[in-house]
């Protein structure tokens, strides 16, 4: 088990900066996920670590290690890809074995170690079957067992869940993480995805244009986003002159302790999404401020009822 | 200094420089040899444009040049008219035996087209059987020999390189695109005018161009059929066959001349057509038409009528070689004395073309497999000039590459002539942007990412390439095999300048037979070489189905 140091790793693709100098350490056994939208380079910082992209300065070492010079092959990596990757030409069992025959990993212990990762996925049993029986959770979870049971140094993981459907997403994603504790394997997860970002990670890296913006935990970064891109990307962010605001810092001005300061306007839109209703105010300036409440049956929100918001002072982020 | 090479690309690189070394020996060093043949006088030594001047003043040449592009663009334009009808039918209308229809369809792709000329020649020829029927109950017609003939057999034999990939864009049409038109007002005729063939039309363009090239190069049927008229390839033939001067400069100048007419066919082709391609996003082919009866009727009387008439030559070929013949003379008696004569002296030339085409096949798949691996997955310029250069030879007729091996190789440090490598390495260069071509449509299909899991997992690229792609690929390169193996095996153009003493193969003895006018072993060689060519294709066929049956 392996902390991951990257020193100054750049990359130019013609006269694309695809990564421009990006400094970072992943702890030993951390979940750490590079999140960003496409083309902020992740997903080319994630390649280099895996050997599929060259470094055109820096270093990339595990542990005290340095890898960026080795072979992809070499490197003792498990990796699970966006479109699974799965072998075609290989059943379940083929493809789980895979790189335990390139270890010469061989007779009994094969056996034994495939189908120890196969229970792992919740797949025992399903060895003999071949890639094309499978629906696209299953191949992602074949594609999972096939990276664990090489016990890797380091897991990576590109965009795993992106060609699921939403519901198996959510439960993919806790069970991705409960795997990569259990195992105490040190992991990089790529997604552009915030939501899954904060669900699964132990920190988070930010990245815009090859740089990363900020590195934190999920709550750290949410809350005290130190960029006006970090804020937006993070999640429905108000813009005020003061400042930085979450919808969910507001709340109707009769249901707010006394002392918080006051906005007032009227009902543009409203969204009941079930367990929140998201309202959209109009204020006298003419610009719209975003605002969320739990549920409350009582309530009653109209278009174009005159509203009074006030906002939690603690939860104002100013910006650079 | 070291070099340094990005391990990654290690494999692709190594792959490249054996890539550009392979065809930079066998044919950019014989097409230059060509060349500097057709600038040097007689003997060799002196630089000079006079050939040139000699060959293109010479009315004679100049008619050779005019024929064959004349001769070229009609056989294009007959093939367009005959295919695209064809090609609508078996996409769009209800045509009973599709299936049975588009496999026969396939065939003259395969089949030598010099045994469709002959076959024509032994039917309407001048001593031809229909020719004497005729005459006999007072009915005369045009002479078979001369452009018509070699237009009629160019169409019957190369429509199918305009009718599969029209047939494939017909299917590709997305049909919700006819029925915004036809919601907009326009009638089913005007939606197929205005907006289905111009949809299709880059498809029909590019396989008239492949036909067209076809014209250019073809050997055999011109020499069966021209008789008297100059046809560009069979001039450089003759001329290459009598020089006596030691350098085969007027040889060299029609090669030159011929290269560059197919070059510039080519680069038309890359320049106009690959950025004219329409990609309609179809999920699934466009329903079959209703249509009246007389349609329905008129459809599929076409359709038979054209797949069968192409086939008939050959098929008379097959009969006609179990007839007697006295000389060039047909009696229509059963005799088996024509293969009799062919395999008592020697069934020599028969195991020449198999092991040729073996040898030729295999070394095809270990040069083209690779390259279409660089050329796919590297993007580098470098990359890209290989693939140029694998593409080369298709612009290249065969007599004038073989021209360019004789000329390189029958002195110096690498002596080829006279042995049956050369002819073995002549057909693997021809045949190697086929291999390629096929090679990357399938490397296209499989998802790069296989691979990286495949090297993350521990193998080494070298590896991955064995285990995980050649078994992806193992269908797609076994059918390519076996294509390449069947057109090396009735390869002509080339053989008929390289083949010596020993070497001769089936297609030599029956242009050898055709000089001498020996009827019979050559119906009974044309016969073999079908029959050769017909058993590995069904062979591959009931393979590949259980292959995908068992999957």
């Amino acid at each position: 088990m392996t902390g991951i140091v990257i020193e100054g790793a750049a990359r130019t693709f013609g006269t694309v900066r695809a990564v421009d100098g990006v400094d970072l350490t992943v702890g030993d056994g951390e979940f750490f996920t590079l999140l960003g939208p496409s083309g902020c380079g992740k997903t080319t910082l994630l390649r280099m670590i895996a050997g599929f992209c060259e470094l055109d300065a820096g270093q990339i070492r595990f542990g005290t290690r340095r890898i960026d010079t080795l072979p992809a092959h070499t490197r003792d990596i498990g990796m699970v890809f966006q479109n699974y990757a799965v072998f075609p030409n290989l059943t379940v069992a083929g493809n789980v074995a895979y790189g335990l025959k390139a270890r010469k990993v061989a007779g009994a212990e094969l056996a034994k170690r495939v189908e120890e990762a196969l229970a792992l996925v919740q797949l025992a049993g399903y060895g003999e079957r071949w890639p094309h029986q499978l629906s696209g959770g299953q191949l992602q979870r074949v594609a999972i067992a096939r990276a664990l049971v090489i016990r890797p140094q380091v897991l990576l993981f590109d965009e795993p869940l992106s060609n699921l459907d939403a519901r198996l997403r959510v439960s993919m994603r806790a069970e991705i993480r409960e795997l990569q504790k259990s195992l105490g394997i040190t992991a990089i997860y790529v997604t552009h995805d915030q939501e899954e970002a904060m669900s699964v990670s132990d920190r988070i890296a930010l990245m815009q244009s090859g740089k990363l913006e900020q590195v934190g935990a999920p709550a750290e970064i949410y809350r005290k986003p130190a960029s006006r891109f970090a804020a937006e990307f993070m999640g429905t962010t108000n813009l005020m002159p003061f400042g930085a605001l979450r919808p969910e810092a507001l709340r109707l001005a009769a249901e707010a302790p006394a002392g918080w300061p006051r906005l007032e306007g009227q009902v543009a839109h409203v969204e009941m999404l079930g367990p929140i209703t998201r309202v959209d105010v109009r204020l006298g300036d003419g610009g719209i401020v975003r605002a969320a409440f739990l549920d409350e049956p009582a309530r009653a929100l109209r278009m174009g009822d005159a509203v009074a918001l006030a906002y939690d002072p603690a939860r104002v982020v100013a910006l650079p | 200094m070291t070099l340094s090479i990005p391990h990654q690309q290690r494999l692709p690189v190594v792959i490249g420089a054996l890539g550009f070394l392979f065809l930079g020996l066998f044919l950019l060093y014989p097409l230059f040899s060509v060349f500097s043949a057709s600038v040097l006088d007689g003997e060799g030594e002196k630089f000079t444009f006079a050939n040139y001047v000699k060959i293109l003043s010479r009315p004679f040449y100049r008619g050779a040049v005019t024929n064959t592009l004349l001769i070229g663009v009609a056989a294009t334009c007959t093939t367009i008219l005959m295919s695209v009808p064809l090609a609508f039918a078996l996409a769009r209308l209800p045509v009973p035996g599709k299936a049975a229809i588009i496999a026969l369809a396939a065939m003259p792709l395969v089949l030598p087209s010099f045994v469709s000329a002959y076959a024509i020649v032994l039917l309407l020829g001048r001593a031809g059987i229909f020719t004497q029927g005729l005459n006999a109950i007072g009915i005369g017609f045009g002479s078979i020999y001369g452009a018509g003939g070699i237009i009629l057999v160019y169409t019957l034999t190369l429509y199918p390189y305009v009718l599969l990939p029209t047939m494939a864009a017909f299917k590709a049409v997305d049909v919700s695109v006819e029925e915004a038109a036809q919601s907009l007002g326009s009638s089913p005729r005007r939606t197929l005018w205005t907006v289905t063939l111009p949809i299709v039309l880059p498809a029909i363009l590019a396989g008239g161009l492949l036909v067209f090239i076809e014209t250019l190069e073809n050997f055999g049927v011109p020499f069966v059929l021209a008789e008297d008229m100059p046809i560009f390839a069979v001039e450089a033939f003759k001329l290459f066959v009598g020089e006596t001067a030691p350098n085969p400069s007027s040889a060299g100048v029609l090669g030159v001349l011929l290269i560059l007419m197919a070059s510039l066919v080519l680069l038309v082709q890359r320049r106009f057509l690959s950025r004219r391609r329409f990609a309609t996003g179809a999920r699934s082919a466009p329903p079959i038409l209703k249509v009246g009866l007389g349609l329905k009727v008129a459809a599929t009387v076409y359709c038979w009528a054209v797949v069968l008439l192409a086939l008939v030559p050959f098929f008379a070929i097959v009969v006609l070689s179990f007839m007697e013949f006295r000389g060039p003379v047909l009696h229509p008696n059963f005799s088996l004395a024509n293969f009799e004569a062919l395999f008592d002296r020697a069934m020599r030339p028969l195991m020449n073309t198999l092991l040729f085409a073996t040898l030729a096949a295999i070394g095809v798949t270990l040069v083209g497999v690779p390259i279409a691996y660089v050329v796919t997955r590297v993007r580098s310029a470098l990359a890209s000039l290989l693939d140029v250069i694998a593409t080369l030879p298709f612009a290249v007729a065969g007599t004038v590459l073989a021209i360019g091996f004789v000329v390189s190789f029958n002195s110096g440090w690498l002596i080829l002539t006279g042995g049956p490598f050369i002819m073995v390495l002549v057909y693997t260069v021809r045949k190697v942007p086929f291999a390629v071509r096929s090679s990357s449509a399938i490397l296209h299909q499989i998802d790069p990412a296989l691979e990286e899991a495949s090297i993350s997992l521990g193998r080494s690229p070298l590896q991955t390439f064995g285990r995980i792609l050649v078994p992806l690929m193992l269908g797609g390169i076994l059918s390519g095999f076996v294509l390449t193996w069947v057109t090396i095996a009735s390869e002509l153009s080339a053989t008929v300048v390289l083949y010596s003493g020993q070497w001769r193969t089936l297609t030599v003895v029956m242009f050898q037979a055709l000089e001498g006018g020996g009827g019979g072993l050559a119906t009974a060689a044309a016969s073999t070489l079908i029959i050769v060519t017909l058993v590995p294709i069904a062979l591959l066929y009931r393979l590949l189905r259980r292959y995908e049956l068992g999957a």
